[in-house]
């Protein structure tokens, strides 16, 4: 049986490659049909505030490439409530479609995956 | 399944040691290296806030790390690599906060 | 056990030398390297362009000789190394670049082999963010 893998996204949306290159992780495994989930926690749930246009900065657009994830199998994505409130997005709508997990049932997500990877 | 979380920054002025006391399980172990190491320094918010934790023989720190920075480690057990190696067999899956 | 170790700092980065040493320690601990995967700025850990300081540690040039040495599976994620200008023949002749700088023993290829290993692997280890 594969190995499930959580990939847990920390970095805001342009601070530089990171928020791409995790979710090219995603992709990648959700490609290859492994069982995977996807987290956002700290500054990284600023990938999921709704709006945000990314030409004003010249960037790609990330959130189009966010949405792909369930097109790739990736369907078990989190967002940590703790952080989305600390950056007050808890009211907001987000672009995603993401279960906001708090403190606790987050040490549970983490636990029940058989590797993780954060950056 | 048990998670051996390890931490390479400085706690001041980042979150990542905050967000992994927030997340870590109980059975869960941390191991400090690299400026992750200045959370050892007594009399710090961060110090406290690993003494708060209690996490007694669950916290590790990187011995090469407290020797270049002249660090005591009274809270955390001292590693050398081949025992960092063992850590990362002794718990099912490591998390480095990149 | 099975070890896929992940780098994803360039040589000069604190970290890249951890993940050497602990790499070395997986080794001489009598376990396996299945893979080494560079990523994100890993790539530049990869680089046969380094020049060290001459005080200072040369850590691309260890990564080197322990890759060789040890004949591990180097890989270099092609994508990462593309946007941070890390090339091999191949990719500097297909983009018309005009160096070429990641040598053998480093292989460049996708995140497919990033997931592969941690599919083998018994722990997957990552180093980096430095």
């Amino acid at each position: 049986m594969a190995k499930s893998l959580l990939i847990i996204s920390r970095q805001a949306p342009w601070s530089g490659p990171s928020a791409r290159e995790a979710l090219d992780i995603a992709l990648a495994g959700g490609a290859f049909d492994l069982p995977l989930g996807m987290l956002f926690l700290d500054d990284g749930v600023f990938q999921l505030a709704a709006a945000q246009q990314p030409d004003a900065v010249q960037q790609k657009n990330l959130a189009a490439n966010l949405q792909a994830l369930p097109m790739f199998g990736v369907e078990e994505l989190f967002a940590c409530g703790h952080s989305l409130a600390r950056r007050g997005l808890d009211n907001d709508a987000l672009s995603l479609p993401v279960e906001v997990l708090d403190d606790a049932a987050l040490t549970a997500l983490i636990a029940r995956f058989d590797q993780v990877v954060t950056l | 399944m048990t998670t051996l979380h390890v931490i390479a920054h400085s706690p001041f002025g980042d979150e990542r040691l905050a967000s992994c006391l927030r997340l870590l399980g109980p059975q869960d172990a941390l191991l400090l290296c690299g400026d992750a190491i200045y959370a050892l320094k007594a009399g710090t918010e961060p110090f406290a806030a690993l003494q708060a934790a209690n996490l007694g023989e669950r916290l590790f720190a990187l011995a090469e790390d407290l020797q270049a920075r002249a660090l005591d480690s009274q809270l955390a057990k001292a590693v050398d690599y081949p025992a960092f190696v063992e850590l990362t067999l002794h718990h099912d899956k490591v998390n480095s906060w990149l | 056990m099975k070890f896929a170790i992940a780098v994803f700092s360039p040589a000069h980065a604190p970290s890249s030398r951890r993940a050497l040493r602990f790499a070395e320690a997986v080794l001489a601990g009598g376990h396996e390297i299945a893979r080494l995967f560079f990523y994100q700025d890993g790539v530049h850990s990869a680089s046969a362009n380094i020049v060290a300081p001459q005080d200072e540690l040369d850590v691309a040039a260890q990564w080197r000789a322990f890759v060789s040495d040890h004949r591990l599976d180097a890989v270099v994620c092609i994508a990462a190394a593309l946007r941070r200008g890390v090339l091999d023949d191949t990719e500097a002749n297909r983009y018309q670049r005009p160096a070429v700088n990641l040598p053998m023993p480093w292989e460049l290829s996708g995140l497919g082999q990033l997931h592969e290993a941690a599919q083998l692997a018994d722990r997957l280890v990552c180093f980096g963010g430095d």
